[in-house]
């Protein structure tokens, strides 16, 4: 099997500086060739040797699960890079403002042709420090393109005060904890901060671990989208977990947008990861626990209508009897 | 050029084998009967002569092919990334057909009666014989496929949630919906012209009885199914996507409530192309390990063409009197086997 390619998710409102911070992944030095994938043209134009034009095509699976969306034009479009001589080192797709994230990051989990030759990279979310309150006010996209992304660049720093943007990022937490946050103006983050980060492997998962001892409750009464995280010392039982989360993701998939755990199971010296987006769900083994470390099982939920209690209450009765 | 020593494999026997650099996206014999055209991922298409296979290398596109076919009469047609469709003649001559700006041209087909269509986004344009576009058919999503039905009077587009069917010369065009939800990608149709099947995202089949508008499922695919080929008279259609290869009955009934009947199938190794003989119920089968079979559908006999090693065989295709038979891989290899009675 030859290497899969990386590719990274560059989401955004209109306006953001989605596709500045784009062009300057691609004209800074770093010797690194990229195709790049774009849905809409913005007034900026892209500099590449390679911008492939396609318009966004959300397709349902036909398999009775509604919030099983995959991008067709991506299946297609990858697919046909896959073949071509000059090989890259990543692949950027740029999405519409309005994009919902969640088809693109589970084209990478649904599609075996995709699965084989690309890799999701990160989902990195752009957004304008002076107006993200307003947007997450108002539209549903903004908010789910907060809680999809590994990292958000907090743009327009110039433009707000310092209490302003500790107010944005308290808000970002609210519904990402997990989140690596970066300040920036004119989108002048380092490339490799935003590239190359793979976030999506099992290994890397809880890296940025979200407060668990806290306590506090990520509640916000004007954020339809949030996040709860619990953690519980006896191990896990596989199976009392397996069947409460299929059975959950069956129930509330729609509503829960990206799930990551990290659980001990028992007699088992691997540490078992697991990550959800919506109803798709993946795990494995990966590094075992080192010595001396606390063997404590951790998940975060990053959903609408989470019901707190009955998580907490559920995860809790996936441990091995006392 | 070489010769391939494994006397196993015909391609030792009756074969050459060739070294052309890049994923083999296409291959097609000019309808001619003298030349064999090579789409490559490198945006080349390489023109040899079918009796002495000495290449010509085509600069077609910028990027890469993306389709290619035999053309109306001789020679080929490629689709590119570059938004252009080319005509190379049997001599290696290439010249511009169309040009569709940024988009890619996904998908070309043409018909020996001289017509051609070009997939280019939502749109499948249809061009005369001098590439003028005659006409430019709108579909609600980017097409998977396309194809002509054996009389070229009608062109096939699959998209989301079905095909439509049009007939390339009605004064209005409005196309026959083939409603199905979910992806459709390709597509192909009866040569008898009563049946349209496209191979579904959900790793299955769907097929339509144009008759009644009668629904065909065929499903039990591990992994989606990117070629299709029905045999020359339309009593099989062969599939690729398992590790064997698939073959629905479209006769007694069939496909529907018939189970399809499996041949050359059993180590473990997924089929990827799929090409039935022009004149025989024979099918030439390719498997992601880069080997490929010959199998007499009737008899079930199986002839060894290629061994494995060259890469996932990525293009099959025969020449019109069904005396030559080529194959292509991932990795750039092809090979040409002379299956006439010698």
């Amino acid at each position: 099997m030859t290497d899969q390619i990386p590719v990274t998710i560059l989401t955004g409102y209109l306006g953001a500086g989605k596709t500045t911070l784009l062009n300057r992944i691609l004209t800074e030095n770093h010797g690194k060739k990229f195709a790049v994938i774009i849905n809409e043209f913005g007034e900026l134009g892209v500099d590449n040797d390679l911008v492939v034009d396609a318009d966004e095509e959300v397709f349902e699976m036909n398999n009775g699960c509604i919030c099983c969306t995959v991008r067709g034009d991506l299946i297609r479009i990858l697919s046909s890079l896959m073949k071509r001589r000059d090989k890259f080192d990543g692949i950027i797709v740029e999405t519409t403002g309005l994009a919902d994230p969640a088809p693109v990051a589970q084209t990478f989990f649904m599609d075996d042709d995709v699965k084989r030759a690309t890799k999701l990279d990160a989902i990195v979310t752009v957004v304008d420090a002076k107006h993200l309150l307003a947007r997450l006010a108002d539209t549903k996209e903004a908010e789910e393109q907060v809680a999809f992304a590994d990292l958000i660049l907090l743009n327009k720093m110039d433009l707000v005060s310092e209490e302003e943007a500790t107010e944005v990022e308290r808000r970002i937490r609210a519904i990402n904890p997990m989140v690596e946050l970066i300040r920036s103006t004119k989108s002048d983050a380092p490339v490799s901060s935003v590239i190359g980060r793979d976030a999506f492997n099992l290994e890397r998962i809880l890296v940025r671990e979200p407060d668990f001892l806290s306590g506090e409750d990520h509640h916000e009464h004007d954020s339809e989208v949030n996040s709860v995280a619990f953690e519980v010392t006896r191990a896990i039982d596989p199976e009392k977990f397996n069947t409460w989360m299929t059975d959950l993701l069956a129930a509330k998939g729609q509503d829960l947008l990206r799930t990551k755990g990290i659980l001990a199971y028992p007699d088992e010296d691997r540490r078992f990861a697991f990550q959800a987006v919506h109803m798709i769900a993946d795990g494995d083994y990966i590094t075992p626990w080192k010595d001396g470390d606390a063997r404590k099982s951790k998940i975060v939920f990053i959903g609408r209508d989470l019901n707190r209690p009955q998580l907490r209450r559920g995860f809790e009765a996936c441990q091995v009897a006392a | 050029m070489s010769q391939t020593a494994d006397p196993e494999f015909l391609l030792g026997q009756r074969g050459t084998s060739h070294e052309l650099g890049a994923w083999v996206i296409g291959l097609a014999f000019g309808r001619e009967g003298l030349s064999l055209h090579a789409g490559l991922g490198d945006g080349t298409v390489r023109v040899a002569p079918v009796a002495n296979p000495e290449w010509v290398t085509v600069e077609a596109h910028k990027g890469a092919v993306l389709s290619l076919c035999a053309d109306a009469k001789d020679g080929a047609l490629s689709g590119g990334d570059d938004g252009r469709v080319m005509r190379i003649a049997p001599d290696g001559t290439a010249t511009e057909l169309a040009k569709f700006g940024s988009k890619w041209v996904e998908h070309v087909i043409a018909h020996e009666s001289g017509i051609r269509a070009a997939a280019v986004a939502k749109a499948v344009h249809v061009l005369d014989a001098k590439g003028e576009v005659l006409k430019s058919l709108a579909h609600p999503s980017t097409p998977g496929g396309i194809a002509f039905d054996a009389k070229g009077k009608r062109v096939a587009a699959s998209h989301y949630n079905g095909a439509s069917l049009w007939f390339v010369n009605a004064k209005e065009d409005k196309p026959r919906l083939l409603e199905w939800k979910g992806s459709h990608a390709s597509i192909a149709i009866h040569p008898e012209g009563g049946h349209v099947v496209t191979a579904m995202q959900e790793m299955s089949l769907h097929g339509w009885r144009l008759v009644d508008g009668q629904h065909m499922r065929m499903s039990g695919y591990p992994t989606k199914t990117h070629s299709l080929s029905f045999t020359h008279k339309g009593k099989w259609l062969a599939t690729s996507g398992a590790e064997a290869v698939v073959l629905w009955p479209f006769f007694g009934g069939g496909p529907m409530g018939k189970a399809p009947t499996e041949l050359a199938g059993g180590d473990g190794v997924m089929c990827t192309q799929v090409a039935c003989h022009p004149l025989h119920d024979m099918v030439a089968a390719g498997f992601e390990d880069g080997l490929v079979l010959l199998t007499d559908i009737n008899t079930g006999r199986v002839l060894p063409i290629a061994p494995p090693g060259h890469g996932g065989i990525s293009a099959l295709a025969w020449n019109p009197k069904g005396s030559h038979l080529a194959f292509g891989t991932e990795t750039g290899f092809v090979g040409i086997l002379d299956l006439s009675a010698q």
